[in-house]
């Protein structure tokens, strides 16, 4: 497959027009952004890196006090590894009263984390590159059509793609029902409705236990992605500067594959490199 | 800006080396991979099973103080635990957990059990079994919440301690209730306000029988409003202090407040 060597994407004009029906994401003349995301985006997503780390590592560990969801004297329909602890290197705190210290002392980094993030993201407007709009499924699809190499050139979809869109968005919802379930089964009896709201004790805690495997595994694709598709973006997330050059966009960047910008891929074998092709020799 | 041309300079001359050595972009590409992701594997096995840095500690205990005073800005007399109707009591399967080696039977050498009900009271006084008995009974079926994070049904009768407390008139300085156990040195004192909650008792009664000796026999305390190891079993005696007096898993390092 031939690539050229620089500028915009042989179908440019044709993924605009699949992209968006809205708006119509082009490939501007590239530049160096001093600002892709916000001091406050910046600074709230490692905080809740650090934060989600130690809520789920010490979570962990104060599972494993009890690593079943049945109420005793009961079963439980639900989790197939009922009874069968974390390996302990997953966990962190050391002891039950340990990982107890820890997530009660760290929920409170994460909600005021979370809501001052939600709450940029919310005053700022930055929520317009992130809600799910009309045309979501379809850019899905061709997101998925592209990295399977089937859709030959990277869609033009704006700051964040579809997917990236629909994980970003989901993020914080897991995030409030963590949070709203976590307070349940912490307060089951002061804030019953709530705990009533989750089904009760053992399935607010099914819920807590689930959203934390969600969201884990939202960020475990994220973090993925990011370095085997974009890792340029990584000092985006630290300094807010981000090379457009090295946007997926213009690299036709896949997993694993074309991470380097278009202009410094190698090409195909030309025809020089390849073995002659000698009438009668061996084929 | 300089940093930006030099940035681009070392990019190039990365790739220069990527194409130019032969199979060398992939192999440099999975390095980077295997740099990147190394590095923050390895920062993430460093704290992986441990309890944290000591430092910490101070912050963790602030912390904790903060939330005691959260959980009893929440607290309320007016709520209640119901277990759900459709869940099934323990039964057999409630756990029976004792500190001592052996299950704690009262010795009747020392005479026939009885709980001492004493400190900043009135008046002192102690109660035998049919004392209790004597005293209004309520029955509830509620859940036991333990730190562990099961949770159990069972129906407890038994006498609400407010109840009792109305007999021997603590004084309005008695902000904290120690409980004390004959299971070896086991006691855990208590806010007064989550002591004389509707729901917390002194349990002589679990599922229609008398208290086994499993369950922590003759009597024990029982509430729902604090987690499982708040609630003495082996009941000896009831001490209405001016401040707190810790508690044998709160002096190891869990909540003391351990509220629901």
């Amino acid at each position: 497959m031939p690539m050229t060597t620089s500028g915009e994407p042989a179908a440019a004009a044709t993924a605009a027009a699949t992209a968006g029906a809205t708006a119509t994401p082009t490939l501007g003349p590239p530049h160096i952004e001093r600002n892709r995301h916000a001091p406050i985006v910046r600074v709230t997503h490692w905080v809740a890196v650090v934060a989600i780390l130690v809520m789920a590592a010490s979570g962990l560990r104060i599972f494993n006090a009890y690593p079943a969801f049945h109420r005793k004297g009961e079963t439980f329909c639900c989790y197939p590894f009922e009874g069968r602890a974390i390996p302990n290197w997953l966990t962190f705190g050391g002891w039950l009263g340990g990982a107890r210290h820890w997530h009660f002392a760290m929920m409170w980094v994460l909600v005021v984390n979370g809501l001052v993030y939600v709450g940029y993201v919310y005053l700022h407007g930055a929520w317009r590159d992130l809600v799910p709009r009309r045309g979501d499924i379809r850019d899905v699809t061709q997101m998925i059509r592209f990295y399977l190499f089937i859709r030959r050139d990277h869609p033009l979809q704006g700051k964040y793609n579809a997917l990236q869109k629909g994980a970003y968005f989901a993020m914080p919802w897991i995030g409030a029902l963590i949070v709203l379930s976590g307070i349940a089964i912490w307060k089951p009896v002061e804030l019953a409705p709530l705990t009533a709201l989750f089904g009760g004790y053992v399935w607010a805690r099914y819920w807590h236990f689930m959203g934390m495997v969600a969201l884990l595994g939202l960020a475990a694709g994220h973090v993925f992605m990011v370095f085997a598709v974009d890792p340029y973006v990584l000092p985006s997330m630290i300094t807010g500067r981000y090379n457009e050059r090295f946007a997926p966009e213009r690299r036709n960047g896949r997993p694993f594959y074309h991470l380097l910008p278009r202009w410094a891929q190698p090409t195909e074998p030309t025809a020089v490199d390849a073995p002659p092709a000698v009438p009668g020799g061996p084929q | 800006m300089t940093d930006a041309r030099d940035f681009e300079r070392r990019i190039a001359a990365l790739t220069e080396r990527m194409v130019t050595a032969r199979g060398g972009h992939a192999l440099d590409r999975r390095h980077f991979l295997l740099t990147g992701g190394g590095t923050i594997g390895a920062a993430l096995l460093a704290a992986c099973g441990s309890p944290g840095p000591k430092r910490a500690q101070r912050l963790l205990d602030y912390a904790e103080r903060k939330n005691e005073s959260v959980e009893r800005v929440l607290f309320r007399h007016t709520s209640m635990d119901v277990a759900g109707k459709n869940a099934r009591n323990a039964g057999t399967a409630f756990p029976a957990y004792f500190i001592a080696p052996t299950v704690p039977i009262w010795d009747a050498s020392q005479g026939p059990w009885a709980l001492e009900v004493s400190g900043m009271v009135a008046t002192p006084m102690r109660f035998s079994l049919a004392d209790l008995q004597r005293l209004p009974a309520v029955t509830q079926r509620i859940n036991h919440y333990c730190v562990e994070g099961w949770s159990a049904i069972a129906s407890w009768t038994g006498v609400r301690l407010r109840d009792l407390a109305a007999v021997v008139r603590p004084a309005p300085g008695a902000r904290y209730v120690d409980f004390q156990s004959f299971d070896d040195d086991y006691h855990e004192s208590w806010d007064i306000e989550s002591a004389t909650h509707p729901q917390t008792m002194i349990a002589y009664g679990m599922d229609g029988a008398f208290l086994g000796a499993a369950h922590g026999g003759p009597a024990r305390l029982y509430s729902p409003v604090k987690l499982g190891y708040k609630n003495t079993k082996y009941l000896t005696k009831v001490v209405f202090l001016p401040t707190r007096n810790g508690g044998y898993w709160s002096d190891q390092g869990y909540e003391w407040y351990g509220g629901i």
